[in-house]
């Protein structure tokens, strides 16, 4: 076995099994599970959704819910079983044994300051410290994970951190009673692939540190191959291989691990040529010019309200029969703009125009009558469907509330589009519940198809699926684009999803588009610092062309409530200068119908001939 | 700096309430049959002495002069006099219109700040009651949803709501004052004379606090810092006591401000049944013999105090659980 540290293992697992006690009886999860660890050493977990991750995190740490239970093997920690003794198990829990889950949201008492949570718990499992000096290992703590003034952060609650910020405070939770242990699970999912890069840098810095042995839990083969030292491979609860990053991906033993690498998708591959550009119809389905949009929210501090501009200077345009992208972090105005793209709110400056005419400013009926044209589909498949109607009900009332067809025409419809994505007929009278995420989305999809619009709007439609579904719901696109003609807007955060399938790219950031491109140039000549910071903390295994030290500065985007005057990303570029700090660079084309928001672009006014004009606004 | 923003808009707006309140009783009042001044006066009086005393007391003025009349002397901190009762404590009524032993009549103020404090004391040791029975079934059933101590929190809920307060009333006092002669029940004549009745209000209001405590701490123990706290290396009585207890304890505290409200409100039934002498029995009283300013009085005094009971509520709300914001 790999042995880095020369130290005796902190955990050894043996011949571990852990199955589900079911009324049809025992369903094996875990079989045969081997694997140590040593003091400083990083291993990942790795497998796909059900392949028993998440289950053998709370097994160690002894956080097993009814039905699961350990019917064989050990688990040794530091000699102690904690199979065999979870009294023992359980003082080790938070103590030795730290854990991290991946959803920090709700991890933490909200009626409680951060600062106090994590006194209780270190006085909790080490009641020999005393409060003070509790407090003080708690803001060095903080501090260490680079929260910004963490003396005064510690007293705040946790709605007022954000999600990065929850992480690391999570982090911080863990690592403060000194563990030698620390289960990882998945801890980076929730979070944006520029946070989740420093999240992880972060972790490596701090293992090394305080002698920290890490199980590092993760869905993502290149997150997992980033972050460790070695990389455990589960598949149907057993595991398949174990190997050092460069070996797996270069010499994947298991037909499972080969299968995987294969099927990621991939970023800079010259091979597969990426979806061209409609030139031959460059006539523009949707016009987005200038859109801007701002919320009011209380501020509690001082009284009186808060701007929030969650949309500002959106220009792009999405032409007849074409894939076009709209990538950007959580927070980036994405979800905004599809309300206003979509008709359910106004902006307040800009126009936008369906094929030629404004939705900004028309009236209800006509954005009705026009909504005919254009279909949103959404990112839940669980919340975006009415759980008590009958699936084909949910197909049939777009045309009821478009008055279109008699019964029977609606019941036909609602079948040829159940057929058309792939839904059995024979679930006509069933209720939505019984549906995976997938058939749930290909639903969703076919609901929008009902009324034949010519322009679809993904929010996010893909996110919830797992990498095999997400295939076959894109060639299920491409076959509905080549049957109906039809246009698509992704709105994502998935930059290979988006590589695979857009011709057309805008970049979103702080509500603003820094840059619209062509799929390949964006890729490979990006015109914005943002986007080469975006593409560098991307999760892929091909050898990066923007390393993430050089494109991105620690800290977190600013709030969208006071913008700085300049650049909204100048506060982490490492590239700004003082007229990024004063002046908003504004979309300007930098040639091949690509345009970006940055003054390092030389300035090409010449180009104005575009289809895309160029931009005037500060 | 919030709280005194906070305080200062939540006045105004009680301040409101009450002038609305005020001016529907008002109205309300004066529009209903029933002329109080022939009941003060007796059934013998001559038609045009009515109309005298009448025109007197300024009762044949158009509402909106009488109400602007008496609201000035309400924000003066005078809320009038009875029409009936006078200020040394005989009730009088019936032929005494010429009566000349008949002495000044009673301040509505008097007469409230007479009662009030013997309700606020009912209404106190009923709280204490209800949740002494309704906390520990409360807590412990939200604690184990679905099993015993669940189905036991709901039958114990389901007998109390459905026994009607004047039934249980009288088989208590039957019961305890009659049979056992343990409490007295009839009247008031010191601290004992609260028990009973407190005992009956307990009972009838503590069905609520068990279902919203069951509710609500059956949903925090359910949410994800509670199930991680564990993990974390917290304790079990921590998380249930500390984090727990706390968070379901805003639900609580918004009922118990509504439940408190009402009892203040005088509970008139039970008043009634144990002649007991708060707020309930005197509105009973005025509202029998028309004394118009002593139930106007009452009703301006309720609903000032349910206005500070939910600003309080709402304070330490916001105390316990920082996100909200009223």
């Amino acid at each position: 076995m790999y042995d880095q540290t020369g130290l005796p293992p902190v955990l050894e697992v043996e011949g571990l099994c852990v199955g589900a006690d079911l009324p049809e009886g025992m369903k094996p999860i875990l079989q045969d599970v081997s694997f140590s660890l040593r003091p400083r050493e990083i291993l990942s977990v790795i497998g796909e959704s059900g392949a028993g991750k998440t289950v053998l995190a709370r097994t160690l740490a002894s956080w097993l819910a009814d039905p699961l239970k350990v019917t064989g093997g050990s688990a040794k920690f530091r000699g102690t079983d904690l199979i065999k003794d979870p009294a023992a198990a359980r003082k080790l829990a938070g103590r030795e044994i730290a854990y991290v889950g991946g959803n920090p949201a709700g991890a933490l008492d909200p009626t409680m300051t951060v600062g106090a949570q994590l006194v209780e718990k270190l006085r909790a499992v080490r009641p020999e410290i005393p409060a003070a000096e509790a407090k003080q290992k708690a803001i060095e703590l903080l501090d260490a994970v680079r929260i910004p003034s963490a003396a005064q952060r510690f007293h705040e609650y946790p709605f007022q951190y954000s999600g990065g910020m929850m992480q690391r405070a999570m982090i911080v939770d863990a690592l403060i009673s000194d563990p030698a242990l620390l289960i990882a699970d998945n801890i980076t999912q929730p979070l944006d692939v520029t946070v989740a890069a420093q999240i992880l840098k972060l972790m490596r810095d701090l293992t090394g540190r305080f002698d920290t042995a890490v199980l590092f839990i993760c869905s993502s083969l290149p997150v997992a191959c980033d972050a460790s030292d070695e990389v455990l491979v589960l598949n149907k609860g057993r595991v398949v291989e174990r190997q050092v990053p460069e070996r797996l991906i270069s010499a994947p033993q298991h037909t499972y691990t080969a299968q995987l690498i294969r099927e990621l998708p991939k970023l800079w591959d010259g091979t597969e040529a990426a979806p061209a550009e409609e030139r031959g119809e460059p006539r523009p389905i949707m016009s987005v010019r200038g859109v801007a949009k701002h919320y009011t929210a209380k501020n509690r501090a001082q009284g009186g309200t808060n701007v929030v501009q969650a949309v500002r200077n959106v220009e792009f345009d999405v032409f007849q029969g074409d894939n076009f992208g709209l990538v950007g972090e959580s927070g980036c105005g994405k979800s905004s703009l599809m309300r206003l793209l979509t008709g359910l709110e106004r902006p307040d400056a800009g126009t936008i125009l369906f094929e030629g005419e404004d939705i900004g400013s028309a009236r209800p009926a006509r954005i009705r009558e026009l909504r005919r044209k254009f279909q949103l589909v959404l990112q839940d498949p669980y919340g975006s469907l009415p759980p008590q109607k009958s699936i084909g009900a949910i197909l049939e009332e777009p045309l009821k509330i478009h008055r279109i067809g008699d019964r029977r025409e609606r019941r036909e419809r609602a079948r040829s589009v159940m057929s058309e994505v792939g839904l059995s007929e024979t679930l006509y009278e069933e209720l939505p519940n019984g549906l995976s995420a997938g058939q749930r989305q290909r639903l969703n999809v076919a609901r929008a198809m009902t009324l034949e619009p010519r322009l679809l709007i993904m929010d996010e439609t893909l996110s919830a699926l797992d990498q095999t579904e997400q295939h076959k719901m894109l060639d299920l696109f491409e076959r509905l684009q080549a049957q109906h003609g039809f246009t698509y807007i992704f709105i994502s955060h998935d930059l290979a999803m988006v590589r695979r399938v857009c011709s057309r790219i805008a970049v979103m950031y702080l509500g603003e588009t820094v840059e619209v491109a062509p799929n390949d140039r964006l890729f490979f000549d990006p015109g914005h610092p943002y986007s080469r910071a975006l593409l560098s903390a991307a999760p892929t295994l091909e050898e990066r062309r923007y390393r993430p030290e050089d494109c991105l500065l620690e800290g977190e985007p600013p709030s969208p409530i006071d913008l700085p005057p300049g650049c909204a990303f100048a506060s982490r570029c490492p590239q700004a200068f003082d007229r990024c700090r004063s002046e908003n660079p504004g979309l300007t084309a930098r040639g091949g119908r690509a345009l970006a928001a940055c003054f390092l672009n030389p300035r090409r006014g010449e180009e104005t001939a575009q289809t895309t004009p160029e931009t005037t606004h500060a | 700096m919030f709280i005194l923003r906070f305080l200062l808009r939540r006045l105004a707006q009680g301040a409101l309430i009450i002038f609305l309140v005020s001016a529907l009783i008002f109205t309300l009042l004066r529009v209903v049959p029933g002329d109080p001044v022939r009941l003060m006066a007796g059934g013998m009086a001559p038609e045009a002495l009515i109309e005298e005393i009448a025109t007197d007391m300024g009762l044949r003025d158009p509402i909106p002069v009488q109400f602007t009349r008496y609201m000035s002397g309400v924000v003066q901190g005078d809320l009038g006099q009875s029409f009936v009762r006078p200020a040394n404590g005989a009730a009088v009524g019936g032929a005494s219109f010429d009566d000349s032993t008949r002495s000044a009549r009673a301040e509505v103020w008097d007469l409230i700040a007479d009662t009030a404090p013997k309700t606020i004391q009912l209404a106190c040791l009923a709280m204490v009651f209800a949740l002494m029975i309704a906390i520990p079934i409360g807590v412990w059933g939200g604690l184990h949803p679905g099993g015993w101590p669940d189905r036991i929190a709901l039958y114990t809920s389901s007998v109390f709501v459905s026994l009607p307060n004047f039934w249980l009333g009288i088989i208590l006092a039957l019961l305890l004052s009659v049979k056992l002669k343990l409490l007295p029940a009839i009247g008031y004549g010191g601290f004992a004379w609260t028990i009973l009745p407190a005992l009956v209000l307990a009972i009838e209001i503590a069905p609520f606090i068990i279902r919203s405590l069951t509710v609500s701490v059956a949903q925090i123990m359910g949410q994800n810092f509670i199930e991680i706290a564990g993990v974390r290396g917290l304790s079990r009585s921590q998380i249930i006591f500390r984090h727990g207890a706390k968070n379901a304890a805003v639900p609580l505290l918004n009922l118990l401000g509504v439940q408190f409200s009402m009892l203040l409100g005088g509970v008139l039934v039970v008043e009634f049944i144990f002649d007991y002498p708060g707020l309930g029995l005197l509105t009973i009283n005025a509202v029998m013999q028309r004394d118009f300013p002593l139930i106007q009085g009452i009703a301006i005094v309720t609903a000032a105090a349910f206005v500070l009971i939910n600003i309080v509520v709402d304070l330490l709300s916001t105390l316990i659980d920082p996100r909200l914001e009223y």
